[in-house]
């Protein structure tokens, strides 16, 4: 047809059609060869985020205290929410900044992938990097928020208690949930990218369908197991409240299921990623 | 680090999804439904068939093809930005890729941020990409501009920061698409000089390009590629030789294309009807069948195979109806020995529609003599002949 010599078969034989391993172990060598990348691609957003704005990191101050002056006024001004002796502006900060890493985490680690395609596109590098770059970004400003934390803590005369040493291993249940999130959503929104906005809905959502402004104790007992099973973050955020304010160790009952659960969207979505991540420079 | 730098690919294939609306609901379903009955052909094209290829550590190989052959989808298998569909790539050692080069800069950083993300992102560690920093701006002329947004920077320095920074990876193998084509001329004779010199120091270059003649000046061995294709793998000569041969026959295909007006008769000539020779008089002439008397411009251009003429002539004026003999004549042919072709077109008054489709219409032999070499390296435009007188003596 083409009036050359070389006419090759109709398809490729079966055998010889790749397929992807997944390889845990040296997956995460490849990560950790590439920590310096992450640490670069985290640094960039962080400067791309700063540069834009004259206030630079003090927005990452402002906004959950804005949110919590909105939470007070609905809450404790109209709602009346009992908060168990704990200054409410404390007791909802807590919450907004468990909720906050969340959900910048979630969204912007989601969108990762789609935003980071022209690089994705034309150069090759592990793309894991992405995602985790911009949980270190959320994990940084959640850091920064925590200054006014501190000052709230001496605006109403007291200090976190000492069961707050619990607190790493509540971080480390929110950690693997936000990972397996982001990981599955990065790649499928590449492919279906209405996702995008659905994600943005359902993180809209759950800032009130979680136990930011309010307490567990508004959910019923018998239904907590399941909630904690179905939603990680309503054990996170109960639990960071219990050790930091109340003095008192987590609530295993809740964040047991809370982990069983995170756990398994960790494993769903690394290998959700796995599989789809192949494919993304394709339809890009 | 001796096996640094190999490049092996065994038969891999690679496919694109065909719809045009990708995303639409109802595409989506017509796949899901092909998908269950277990023929989802209609829905793929083949971009790679087959491509078996094995390059040495060192090797300088030019890939050449017309537009949408595969070359880009083969660059890109290679630097593992795309998975093939079936075989096998290997490439050893690290990989840098001038594809787009401006792919990795980020607008709102500054050219400093940006030479370290980009160096970080190609695989070189933060103190490489210090040590580098001086000689990378230096050979992007950014000096001056270094603490600026590239956001403000001119389209011409954000190439220039990309290829700066490509050019110092130091990579093992060295991946380059269609890059030479932008930049301004001393810039792209710096990139082949850079070039040259990653050469030299062993590394693996496999480089895309249309232009024949940088190709030819830089690898030894070639690559042909048409419609997912190898079609050719040897000696740069003979491969772009069969090349060339290829557009030629295409373009005899595209000769007989039906316009408004038609061309009956092609001839070029020297003096009394002898080939043409160098710095002698050389005539062209056609014989049209114009349908309508209008206003024309006629074009005529010569090329040395691919389809970009070194020169171009234009009659402008009005053709009657009937057939017409057209005669151009040049008092002094400026080419050297060698094979080239004529290309002619028609086109109405405000040159928006082809009354006879550029295209190329004989082909001609120049008698005379051969084309001075080029220094190593160096790229020239087009193949013309100058005459020039030359006295050295003592100053």
């Amino acid at each position: 047809m083409s009036g050359l010599p070389v006419e090759p078969p109709l398809a490729p034989p079966a055998e010889l059609l790749y397929r992807r391993r997944i390889d845990l172990a040296s997956d995460v060598r490849d990560l950790w060869r590439e920590r310096t990348l992450i640490r670069t691609v985290a640094e960039r957003d962080l400067r791309i985020r700063y540069a834009q704005f004259l206030l630079g990191p003090v927005w990452s101050l402002l906004m959950p205290l804005i949110t919590v002056v909105v939470f007070t006024f609905l809450f404790k001004r109209i709602g009346h929410l009992n908060t168990h002796g704990i200054a409410y502006p404390l007791f909802a900060y807590v919450g907004v900044l468990a909720w906050n890493l969340f959900s910048s985490a979630v969204s912007s680690g989601s969108n990762s992938l789609l935003n980071n395609g022209m690089i994705l596109n034309k150069l090759y590098c592990p793309r894991e990097v992405f995602p985790l770059a911009a949980i270190v970004v959320a994990i940084v400003d959640t850091t920064l928020s925590t200054v006014a934390l501190i000052g709230l803590f001496f605006l109403y005369k007291t200090a976190p208690t000492a069961t707050a040493i619990w607190l790493p291993v509540i971080f480390v249940v929110e950690l693997a949930f936000v990972l397996g999130v982001a990981l599955a959503f990065s790649t499928v929104i590449v492919y279906v990218r209405d996702l995008s906005q659905i994600l943005a809905g359902i993180l809209q959502a759950g800032l009130f369908l979680t136990p930011v402004a309010y307490g567990m104790d508004q959910v019923p007992h018998r239904y907590r197991f399941a909630y904690c099973a179905v939603n990680p973050m309503a054990a996170v955020i109960d639990n960071c409240r219990r050790v930091v304010l109340s003095g008192r160790s987590p609530n295993w009952n809740l964040l047991a299921p809370a982990a069983v659960t995170s756990l398994l969207v960790l494993v769903g979505g690394y290998v959700l990623f796995r599989r789809l991540e192949g494919g993304i420079a394709d339809v890009h | 680090m001796s096996t640094d730098g190999t490049v092996e690919a065994f038969r891999v294939w690679k496919r694109f999804r065909t719809d045009a609306q990708r995303w639409s609901v109802k595409t989506q379903a017509r796949y899901a439904l092909a998908h269950l009955r277990g023929d989802t052909d209609e829905f793929w094209r083949w971009a790679l068939r087959d491509v078996t290829l094995h390059i040495d550590p060192g090797e300088a190989v030019g890939l050449v093809g017309p537009n949408g052959s595969g070359k880009s989808t083969l660059l890109k298998v290679l630097t593992r930005v795309m998975r093939p569909y079936a075989g096998r790539v290997e490439v050893s050692g690290r990989v840098g890729a001038l594809i787009q080069v401006t792919a990795g800069i980020q607008n709102e950083l500054t050219g400093r941020e940006n030479i370290h993300l980009y160096g970080t992102i190609m695989g070189l560690t933060r103190a490489e990409v210090a040590r580098h920093f001086d000689e990378i701006v230096a050979f992007g002329e950014l000096e001056d501009a270094i603490d600026r947004q590239v956001k403000f920077y001119s389209s011409g320095m954000q190439m220039r920061l990309g290829f700066a920074v490509m050019a110092f990876l130091d990579p093992a193998v060295l991946l380059v698409d269609e890059v030479l084509a932008v930049g301004d001329a001393a810039f792209q004779q710096r990139c082949l000089n850079r070039m040259r010199e990653v050469l030299d120091n062993g590394t693996t270059l496999v480089l895309v390009s249309h232009d024949l003649a940088s190709v030819e000046s830089i690898c030894k061995r070639c690559l042909f590629l048409h419609d997912g294709v190898l079609q050719a793998d040897g000696p740069a000569r003979e491969v772009l030789g069969a090349y060339r041969t290829w557009i030629e026959t295409m373009a005899e295909a595209l000769r007989n294309t039906p316009g408004l007006l038609r061309l009956l008769k092609v001839g070029v000539e020297g003096i009394e009807g002898d080939s043409p020779r160098t710095e002698e008089p050389l005539q062209v002439r056609l014989v049209l069948d114009n349908p309508r008397a209008q206003e024309t411009s006629i074009f005529l251009g010569i090329s040395e195979g691919p389809a970009t003429p070194i020169f171009v002539l234009r009659r402008t004026g009005q053709l009657p109806a009937g057939q017409q003999e057209v005669r151009c004549n040049l008092a002094h042919l400026p080419l050297p020995e060698g094979a080239f072709w004529l290309w002619v077109g028609v086109f109405d008054k405000g040159r928006r529609n082809g009354l006879l489709p550029w295209h190329p219409a004989a082909r001609f032999d120049v008698v005379g003599p051969k084309l001075m070499p080029a220094p190593a390296g160096v790229v020239r435009l087009s193949p013309v002949h100058v005459e020039a007188e030359w006295d050295v003596g003592a100053a």
